[in-house]
């Protein structure tokens, strides 16, 4: 152990084109992944109902063989291990607590399991429960409890066997929005502070934003995009994860013109205003179709007399075009405004809730977006099934 | 952080690491090979004991077709005279059962509504009682339905036979309404109030489409129960002859040929119709599209339904409770203590003789269905052979579809001295008939827990460190422990009251119901109200020992 983590290349876990189909081929869940998490990271899979991404935490926890490709825990293939050997704690989306044993019970069940003397499970159980500030409830069953209470517990049972990897299959999913908005932090915190190896499945981009070191996203079986929260929030690398982080308006348009400095003018369609934009990560020819992105909270908003060249503010970088404001919705912290195009494209500026305004519903305002915030994307074949969440 | 993991790991090198000889053991047979094993074992002893001695009452048939012909279709005195016996018996057992189950469904509905949907004091006690005649042997019933309707005038004959079967089929066909309507949630029925439909309108098109499933079961079952009983029907007969009955009657005066011949008959059409409706049941529509609102509405009013639920509970008890259970009000007008303790015969000798004999053959039938009828059930609802695991589990359904006389019958001829000749009739002929029959009684309430327990528990339990096998003892069993008292408990109660399988291999050896059956043949009546008051006392034990089972589950 040591010795690997002076070499620090290995990383805990690895897949390796991994592949998993059922119903004899006929659908494919798992399309030939490959990915490695680093020991003491906490991972998160994302992505919409059906992309996979359980499919692959139960491939690595045992619960499933992959129809293809290996599993490697610290550099070793682990496919002849079942899953009570592997040494993992799970978490379940539905808690999967033993409703017939109380919650010592529940507990100490992996530490039996392993045979270890009786001063160390009770030591062992007693952390664990203390942890996750259970250790009141020892001698109840778990049905006093609802259903943040079983997910402690859940957690509990998870780490009392000291397991290094912990695998979490939407463990925050059954739980009402407030309140597993506050224990995310708490979760975090813990597997922070034990040190552990983490992967949290879930749907829920907020969650992954909020919590994660790094987020993988994966959409029909295949990982789209990994990085850390910040990269993939600034530098989406497809309209699917810019339109699945976060609120992001999209709009079609053509490439006019291509400038020096790698940038580019475009002309969005229908007579919409034209713009300049920077071109990272394709390359495009002139008149290809394009569609560009760029998310709510970086739409400026300037009254139509406003003075740019006196202003405090170097506003260089900044495209304007007018446009008409649709409607206004306050909505406690932020306020948002709707937008509309000459071409009568659509989008949407998000502001705080103190931003100070005096635009009139239905007249001309100015917008204006950083050329930076823009990114460019070839129009994909069927866009609609692009943009749709799933 | 890494401090802390590092202490960890001192500690977890500290520590013993001594698995518990119980968990080794598990490890040990958690192999798939053990696994595969049992598997193997299993399907061998179904096959064995149920395909068995259907498929050789077949090539039996084959063989001896000239047999059968000589004795059948052409004997030298009677000519066809017995195939056209045997066409009239079927003919007898099939209308009786359709009628007694047509009658059962009409008289179900209001009641199944009302042990479901209404409260009101005495209902556990309707319940019970309802249910009671399931555990009851037939004959016993027969018995006390003979007597019950003797005040009227009413002899042994067709309309007795079809009162008798009304009476012990009827508790199955509630008993499947009632699963139904349990799980089936009032909000349908609330949604179709506020859209402003009639109480019988939307029994008729909301809650009775989704009742026909339940319906159908239970339909299925009391038919089959009423086309193979025996014992209460030898006591109703009178001059009539069933089919069961026809086949007792040749199995004693050893016309094996005859007997083979009808008992592979009833077994074939037996498996038609279950297979036809196993078919059938997702396609009919039983509702009628159009709504009369106003009559409708105007039976439905309160008046109507208070006028309604009195007679179904008048009919209830004049038709099937106080039938049923009548035996017992004569323990005091007969002179049981003279006949049955007194007596040069020592009839309570044989009585007792025979009691351990049931009680015998139900417990080891229980024991030998558990120890092969668990695995069975795990094999249909965990292992995933795809095709393989739908004809199992229709080919499961076979012996309570089948008459248990024929199976009996059948049983007989495959290991009996005309078959393999492993056994005589007698005590281990019984408990194999018996356990063949029973099978799925036991089984199917397994496959019932195991389907609606959670899976998500039993991977958590893997993911924790526990083998295969540990997670079947600690996590699955505790689940599903209910569904196997439930399964014992079945198996037994219909292995206490089975007649006809009984009588065709029993040998020397006496179980209760026959003998209910020999003492009123005898006109023994005080003896047979005696042992019968006696197997409804125990029977109502084993009721209500179920229903305190079932209903912790819910708690």
């Amino acid at each position: 152990m040591l010795q690997k983590k002076e070499v620090g290349k290995i990383p805990s876990i690895e897949l390796v084109d991994v592949t998993k189909t059922f119903n004899e081929g006929n659908v494919i869940a798992v399309d030939s992944i490959s990915l490695q998490i680093d020991e003491g990271d906490y991972v998160f899979l994302l992505g919409p109902t059906g992309c996979g991404k359980t499919t692959t935490l139960r491939m690595i926890a045992g619960l499933e063989k992959p129809t293809k490709g290996r599993v490697l825990i610290d550099g070793k293939d682990i496919e002849a291990i079942p899953p009570e050997d592997r040494d993992m704690g799970f978490i379940f989306q539905h808690f999967e607590i033993f409703d017939h044993l109380t919650v010592w019970e529940n507990v100490t069940f992996g530490l039996e399991m392993r045979g270890y003397s009786d001063n160390y499970i009770i030591r062992e159980a007693e952390k664990a429960l203390k942890t996750v500030g259970l250790l009141d409830y020892a001698d109840e069953y778990p049905n006093i409890f609802g259903n943040p209470g079983l997910q402690k517990l859940g957690i509990a049972r998870a780490i009392a066997t000291g397991a290094k990897i912990l695998i979490m299959d939407e463990p925050l999913g059954s739980l009402d929005p407030k309140v597993s908005s506050v224990f995310r932090h708490e979760l975090r915190n813990l597997i922070k502070d034990l040190g552990l190896t983490a992967i949290h499945v879930t749907h829920n981009q907020e969650e992954a934003m909020s919590i994660a070191d790094k987020i993988i996203i994966m959409r029909s079986g295949k990982i789209l995009q990994m990085g850390t929260p910040y990269e993939l929030y600034e530098n989406p690398n497809s309209i699917f994860v810019a339109n699945f982080l976060g609120e992001t308006n999209f709009l079609q348009g053509f490439v006019l013109k291509l400038l020096e400095n790698d940038q580019m003018n475009i002309w969005i369609r229908l007579g919409g205003p034209k713009i300049i934009c920077n071109n990272f990560n394709n390359r495009f020819n002139l008149d290809d179709n394009i569609v560009i992105s760029f998310r709510f909270e970086d739409v400026y908003l300037f009254p139509l007399n406003y003075d740019f060249e006196n202003s405090p503010f170097d506003w260089s970088k900044i495209q304007t075009f007018k446009v008409i404001l649709e409607a206004a919705r306050f909505i406690g912290a932020t306020k948002r405004f709707y937008l509309i195009l000459d071409n009568g494209d659509s989008f949407v500026s998000l502001k705080p809730g103190n931003f100070e305004e005096n635009f009139i519903i239905r007249e001309e305002i100015i917008a204006g977006i950083n050329l930076d915030d823009i990114h460019v994307f070839k129009t994909p074949e069927n866009l609609f099934n692009e943009l749709s969440l799933t | 952080m890494r401090k802390i993991i590092q202490k960890a790991d001192e500690n977890k090198t500290e520590i013993e690491f001594n698995l518990p000889i119980s968990l080794k053991i598990d490890r040990f047979f958690s192999k798939p090979v053990y696994r595969k094993g049992l598997d193997a074992i299993t399907i061998i002893f179904f096959l064995l004991v149920i395909l068995g001695p259907i498929i050789n009452i077949f090539s039996t048939i084959f063989l001896n077709i000239p047999a059968i012909r000589n004795d059948v279709f052409a004997d030298e005195l009677l000519g066809n005279l017995q195939w056209r016996n045997i066409l009239t018996s079927l003919g007898y057992s099939f209308s009786i059962a359709a009628i007694a189950v047509g009658i059962d469904i009409i008289l179900a509905l209001p009641i199944s509504i009302i042990l479901t949907r209404y409260n009101f004091r005495g209902k556990k006690i309707l319940d019970a009682l309802v249910d009671l005649p399931m555990a009851v042997p037939t004959s016993a019933l027969g018995f006390s339905v003979l007597l019950f309707w003797g005040i009227f005038g009413i002899e042994p004959g067709f309309t007795l036979i079809l009162f008798g079967h009304i009476v012990f089929t009827f508790p199955y066909i509630v008993r499947n309404m009632k699963i139904v309507l349990e799980k089936l949630d009032t909000l349908y029925e609330d949604a179709a109030r506020t859209l402003g439909a009639s109480g019988i309108t939307i029994f008729r098109t909301i809650t009775l489409p989704m009742m026909k499933q339940g319906i159908i079961a239970g339909a299925i079952l009391a038919f089959t129960r009423s086309l193979g009983e025996t014992g209460a029907t030898l006591i109703l007969s009178g001059l009539i002859e069933t089919a069961p009955i026809m086949i007792v009657g040749f199995r004693r005066q050893l016309e094996l040929p005859s007997a083979s011949f009808l008992a592979g008959i009833l077994i074939l059409i037996s498996l038609l119709l279950l297979f036809s409706i196993k078919f059938l049941t997702r396609k009919t529509g039983l509702p009628i599209k159009s709504v009369w609102t106003r009559l409708e509405g105007f039976f439905s009013h309160k008046y109507f339904r208070y006028f309604r639920d009195i007679m179904t509970l008048v009919i209830l008890f004049v038709l099937i409770l106080v039938p049923a259970f009548y035996v017992t009000t004569q323990i005091i007008n007969e002179d049981f203590i003279g006949e049955l303790f007194l007596g040069q015969d020592y009839k309570w000798a044989y009585l007792y003789v025979s009691f351990m004999n049931s009680i015998q053959i139900g417990a080891l039938a229980v024991v030998i269905n558990i120890i092969f009828g668990m695995p069975f059930a795990f094999i249909i609802t965990k292992r995933k052979w795809g095709r393989v695991i739908t004809i199992l589990d229709t080919i499961l359904d076979i012996p309570i579809a089948i008459p248990s006389a024929a199976l009996g019958f059948a049983t007989f001829l495959f290991w009996g001295p005309a078959g393999l000749n492993i056994f005589q009739s007698g005590f281990f002929m019984i408990l194999f008939v018996h356990i063949a029959f029973t099978f799925p009684y036991m089984v199917r309430p397994i496959i019932g827990v195991l389907e609606s327990s959670n899976k998500g528990v039993e991977e958590a339990a893997r993911t924790l460190g526990a083998s295969n096998l540990t997670v079947f003892r600690k996590i699955t069993l505790p689940n599903i422990k209910q569904g196997i008292i439930a399964g014992c408990i079945m198996v037994f109660t219909r292995s206490l009251g089975e007649t006809g399988a009984t009588i065709v291999v029993m040998g020397n050896i006496r179980t209760v119901p026959v003998l209910i059956v020999d003492w009123v043949e005898a006109s023994a009546f005080p003896s047979a109200v005696f042992a019968s008051v006696i197997v409804i006392i125990f029977s109502a034990f084993l009721i209500f020992a179920l229903r305190i089972v079932t209903k912790k589950r819910g708690g």
